[in-house]
């Protein structure tokens, strides 16, 4: 519309001319648009007409003024950034973000308006010539203009800076106006926000963070610094959530990750009556928990964690497992045991959130230093047998399986199960025998736990051993059911016929019965043997008991449960009414070390003692004699007269029961040999040795030099035979 | 605007429109009523009941319909290239694109029209771009074209022999050439295809030194790869790999003695298997190769299976199909037929359907047994010597008149 208002001047033109659009057309028709611009730029734009601009800006591409338009608009936009950044400049103070903030908001409207009226260009011309579209262009002037210029680039930061300074020391600033600039920032591109801000304020905060922590570790106990450091933490996440680039996130937590944690660790953990060992004396889960959080962070964090924690445990626990008071009691040894570990178990999972790692460790550390003191398979049994006697009288059943659930897991680390085998065995018989179980099905719970612990063969013989008291009650009613008529009045026998092996080997020491049980037992012999074909009965006087009734000098009444021991001595005084030490010994033929703990503990224990020695003394000599206890008085009608058991054993006892441990691995070994070389066939010395220790390893420890031995057993029975050529290698003798 | 004011009232060139902002509304923000509607210029929708454009009533007529319908219909009135115009002036050239064709389907294409071309001698190659454009090989240049099959400058690398042609993406078309003996050059090379103008050549560099080879075949991988038959001066024989990304060369894999990789006339690359197949044919010695490089395994690209055959195939296998079966149809149709100066059938395999040519004609095959379902032919232009299809359309290039055809789905059907 305006290249036909041409002055009116007479010319006569060339017949045949170029085409030119007039060469003042496109200043014209820049005019009008860069008049538009400035009015956009001054908010001034409601007089224009949107038509008119766009149709201008098309007419300038499609007369191929594209070049020029670009060009002027690019020196318009940019002498308005110039203008806009003096006006920044002269913000004062607390203003200059708010000013810079607003005028981002106008810059972007207008280019959004410029872009609208030029959007024909932005469509066509400037992608066939590699040209910065409008929008990015304006992006770009204002990056140059105004956030890269001298004066505003360092007054900006350290504007930014100092606000988050304050935030960080307390004071509320206004967040929406730091999410704004920070926003102009990531929209000028990753780089600008990048290298113009959040470089910066990651080298500042490092700096502000190395010296807090500084602070605070001189000032605070590790708790307090913990809790501390966690805020800062929170802080800055939230600081990133409520202001700054979402990938600045990991960059800052790093930042003071590696200040008030990484480089403080050991020191933390190690701190003089806060460190973590106070921690875990006093079960300070919530600070625990803390640390753990805030170590696992950061490399190597919860490794540092981890061996303090194990350090400590395996020192406590050597301490425990090697204190003589504590081996007083086995019964109170174990109970520590299951004490510590129920501690760390809970501090595993109300602090250490159930970490493996640490669940790992804390298995080893007890696989350590229970295995330390050789007596703890002994002191577990006996627990056991200390919890399935009485202990758990009255219990629950539910928590009985606790109890034995957390025994099983004590039972894990023990490395010579074989010896916990044994003992077990011994304690297990006891209890059957003097009916002392509480529960038949705590016993066989714990069974069935030791069998998928360690296999069949583990507890094959302890199962055989309930088989072997079921099956004595059947042949009892099976022996009163036929005899039973003809014994009338006389005393009843209770038999339990247990099988070879089974069972505790014991030294059988027959000893003389008294008469009436001698011809019952006779009578009972007969009917086993009767019904079962092919048997060897053999008694073993030494592990029965007796109910006898006895009448005193007043002519008091009482019931005495006693042992066999103690029957056949009581029996002689029926007919005598004193008798040498040396007379009882030949009369019941009792191994004297069982004697005198016999006669001990009817004769020396206070309230108990239904005889009488001459002359009085704790201790049985060869020539005391004894005479029933006229005076003897009870307030209990039945009296229970212990014999004076050890519940540890003794020092030649363990020695003894040690070497027969030794003695059953021997065969134990020698088959895992003859096994592994059965599938090998050639083996050198140190496999051999791996391979025995790792078959036997559910039951015990082998020990090489053993392991050695056995090999040289083998080779000399020619099981095995050494190479010719190479003398550590071994060949399986088929 | 309220419900009152979703009217809205053009004065186009002096004939009155009235519409609703809603239609309005469609043609997106990137566009020039999006922009005027925008609350930075809406101040003047209070003022003035009519807005005044000083443009084409008749093609604004079409785009307000197509703005309205989605549908685009141009009277015969209207030249094509006028609307098109008309249409980059508001910003709705997308619209119209959208609109002017539909999805593509071998059954349902139409012949849409003819373009010819004033280059001499046979035509090459024919590639269709992915946008709707396609580019024409003849003799040493390429003749490139847009959706609107507005001629765009031609593409030549030192106006030498075009042997392949290929698009990467919409702006960018890659183009084989061969050497020119004794002046060396040649090779492959990219090209803007809006511009025409020389981008990227790929070179190949044997022991350090950039070396001058004849680029014959390419094929491109779904990974960004590009592959190219090479013919060099001395070691420079086999299979060229470049990056479509850096345009540097990723590998070479030279072909073994007896194995003819570098003469390659038809290379493929198989996306599901991550094998390139590479054929070769030698016209007067009656036999031809079909190699397959096999790059599943990160080692130098196996040679792993060998077909040798007599030469009466050109076509190493179609887009995306396994070979054999291929070729069973094409020797069912060739029965006989053969003229003596051949244009060798070509194949394609598009969505499911097996496009193959035959003289003057494209046969479509369709399902799982391949039967034959649709036929394509123009009487015009002699036998097709090479096809594409891409963006929607297929293009078929004759062989005697220097012609080729497009065809085109109709948009969907008025509902």
């Amino acid at each position: 519309m305006n290249n036909n208002q041409k002055k009116r001047n007479f010319q006569i033109e060339a017949f045949k001319h170029k085409v030119v659009v007039d060469s003042k057309y496109a200043d014209k028709t820049w005019k009008i648009l860069e008049h538009a611009i400035h009015e956009i730029y001054n908010h001034n734009a409601s007089g224009l007409s949107f038509e008119e601009l766009y149709r201008n800006a098309y007419n300038m591409v499609l007369h191929k003024f594209g070049e020029k338009l670009y060009s002027r608009l690019v020196s318009t936009m940019t002498f308005h950034l110039k203008e806009t950044s003096k006006v920044i400049e002269a913000a004062q103070g607390g203003l200059f973000l708010e000013e810079l903030n607003r005028k981002w908001a106008d810059h972007n409207k207008a280019v959004q308006m410029i872009r609208d009226i030029l959007m024909y260009m932005d469509r066509t011309f400037i992608p066939s010539t590699h040209k910065t579209p409008v929008h990015e262009l304006g992006l770009n002037l204002w990056r140059d203009n105004i956030i890269r210029s001298s004066t505003i680039q360092t007054r900006l930061l350290n504007t930014l800076l100092e606000l988050i300074l304050r935030e960080r020391t307390g004071e509320v600033i206004n967040r929406g106006l730091m999410r704004n600039i920070i926003k102009m920032l990531m929209d000028l591109g990753p780089s600008v926000y990048q290298e113009d801000f959040e470089k910066p304020f990651l080298e500042v905060s490092a700096n502000f963070y190395r010296v807090e922590s500084q602070k605070f570790i001189e000032g605070c106990d590790c708790g307090d610094y913990l809790k501390k450091a966690e805020r800062r933490l929170n802080e800055e996440i939230e600081r990133v959530s409520h202001y700054l680039d979402a990938k600045s996130e990991a960059k800052i937590t790093n930042v003071v990750e590696q200040e008030m944690i990484a480089n403080h660790m050991l020191r933390l953990v190690h701190m003089e009556n806060s460190g973590m060992v106070n921690m875990l004396f006093d079960d300070k889960y919530e600070d625990l928990g803390r640390m753990y959080s805030l170590f696992r962070r950061v490399s190597n964090g919860l490794s540092t964690v981890r061996d303090v924690m194990t350090s400590h445990i395996r020192e406590t626990g050597k301490q425990l497992v090697t204190d003589p008071e504590k081996l007083k009691d086995p019964v109170e040894f174990v109970q520590c045991l299951l004490d510590e570990k129920d501690k760390y178990d809970k501090n595993i999972s109300l602090a250490f959130s159930n970490d493996k790692t640490f669940q790992n460790a804390l298995n080893s550390s007890f696989e350590f230093f229970i295995n330390l003191n050789p007596r703890s398979p002994e002191f577990i049994s006996l627990f056991v047998d200390d919890k399935l006697r009485k202990g758990l009288k009255g219990v629950s059943e539910e928590d009985i399986e606790i109890v034995l659930d957390k025994v099983m897991m004590l039972f894990r680390y023990l490395q010579e199960k074989d010896i916990f085998e044994k003992y077990y065995k011994q304690h297990l018989a006891k209890r059957l025998l003097l009916g002392k179980t509480v529960s038949d099905d705590a016993e066989r719970s714990l069974i069935v736990k030791l069998k998928t612990e360690c296999g069949y063969q583990f507890t094959s013989k302890l199962e055989g051993m309930f088989t072997d008291m079921k099956t004595s009650q059947d042949t009892m009613q099976g022996f009163y059911a036929t005899h039973g008529a003809e014994l009338g009045d006389g005393p009843t026998l209770v038999v339990q016929v247990l099988t070879t092996g089974s069972w505790p080997t014991q030294p059988s020491v027959t000893c003389n019965l008294p008469s009436e049980m001698s011809v019952l037992c006779e009578k009972f012999r007969s009917y086993y043997l009767g019904t079962h074909t092919g048997r060897r009965l053999s008694w073993q006087t030494n592990m029965g008991t007796a109910d006898l009734k006895a009448t005193f000098g007043k002519g008091q009444k009482h019931e005495l449960n006693v042992s066999t021991y103690q029957i056949c001595v009581l029996m002689l005084f029926n007919n005598a009414d004193c008798l040498s030490y040396k007379e009882i010994e030949q009369a019941t033929e009792i191994p004297s070390t069982d004697l005198k703990r016999c006669l001990q503990s009817l004769a020396c224990v206070k309230g108990k003692n239904v005889l009488r020695k001459e002359p009085m003394s704790k201790d049985i000599a060869e020539d005391d004699s004894f005479l029933v206890n006229d005076k003897f008085t009870s307030k209990f009608y039945k009296v229970k007269i212990g014999t004076v058991v050890a519940q540890k054993e003794s020092e030649p006892e363990k020695q003894e029961t040690r070497q027969r441990v030794e003695e059953d691995r021997k065969p134990q070994i020698e088959a895992a040999i003859v096994r592994i070389m059965k599938s090998r066939k050639v083996l050198d010395h140190n496999n051999i040795i791996a391979e025995v220790t790792k078959q036997l390893q559910s039951r015990f420890l082998a020990n090489p030099i053993e392991i050695k031995k056995r090999i040289e057993s083998l080779i000399e029975r020619e099981f095995l035979e050494r190479d010719n050529s190479d003398r550590r290698l071994y060949r399986y003798l088929a | 605007m309220g419900i009152q004011n979703d009217r809205v009232r053009f004065n186009v060139g002096g004939k009155i429109f009235e519409t609703t902002a809603t239609t309005l509304a469609v043609a997106g923000r990137n566009s020039f009523f999006g922009a005027m509607f925008d609350e930075n210029w809406n101040f003047q929708t209070e003022n003035s009941h009519e807005f005044f454009i000083d443009r084409n009533p008749n093609c604004f007529s079409i785009l307000i319909d197509l703005l309205r319908t989605g549908e685009l219909f141009i009277p015969s009135n209207i030249p094509e290239k006028l609307l098109y115009r008309e249409a980059q002036f508001y910003g709705l050239l997308d619209h119209v694109r959208a609109a002017k064709w539909g999805p593509f389907d071998g059954n349902q294409v139409r012949f849409s029209q003819a373009v010819m071309g004033q280059a001499p001698g046979d035509g090459t190659a024919i590639r269709a771009g992915p946008d709707g454009g396609c580019c024409v090989a003849h003799g040493s240049i390429v003749h490139v074209y847009d959706w609107m099959l507005q001629e765009l400058p031609p593409i030549n690398l030192d106006y030498q022999r075009v042997n392949d042609i290929g698009w990467i993406d919409a702006e960018t078309v890659v183009a084989a050439t061969s050497e020119r003996l004794g002046r060396g050059r040649g090779g492959a090379a990219l090209f803007g295809a809006a511009t025409g103008e020389l981008t990227h050549r790929f070179q190949v560099t044997h022991e350090d030194q950039v070396k001058s080879y004849t680029a014959g075949a390419l094929s491109f991988s779904t990974d960004y790869k590009i592959f190219s038959s090479c013919k060099g001066r001395s070691n420079e024989y086999g299979i060229g790999v470049w990056d479509q990304i850096t345009g540097q060369q990723i590998d070479f894999y030279y072909e073994p003695i007896g194995w003819s990789l570098g003469d390659a006339d038809r290379l493929q690359w198989l996306d599901n298997t991550n094998c390139l197949l590479v054929a070769t044919l030698f016209p007067r010695k009656d036999n031809c190769y079909i190699s397959l490089l096999d790059f599943r395994e990160k080692e130098h690209g196996l040679v792993m299976v060998r077909y040798r055959g007599s030469n009466h195939r050109r076509e190493a296998g179609p887009r995306r199909d396994r070979y054999g079966r291929e070729q069973f149809h094409l020797s069912r149709l060739m029965k006989g037929k053969m003229p003596d100066e051949p244009c060798y059938p070509k194949l394609a395999l598009y969505d499911g359907q097996l496009f193959s040519s035959m003289n003057d004609s494209i046969s479509v095959f369709s399902g799982p047994d391949w039967v034959l379902t649709s036929r394509l032919r123009r009487s015009y232009g002699g036998s097709i010597c090479d096809f594409s299809i891409g963006g929607d359309r297929l293009f078929a290039l004759h062989s005697e008149e220097n012609v080729f055809d497009i065809w085109e789905a109709p948009p969907p059907p008025v509902t």
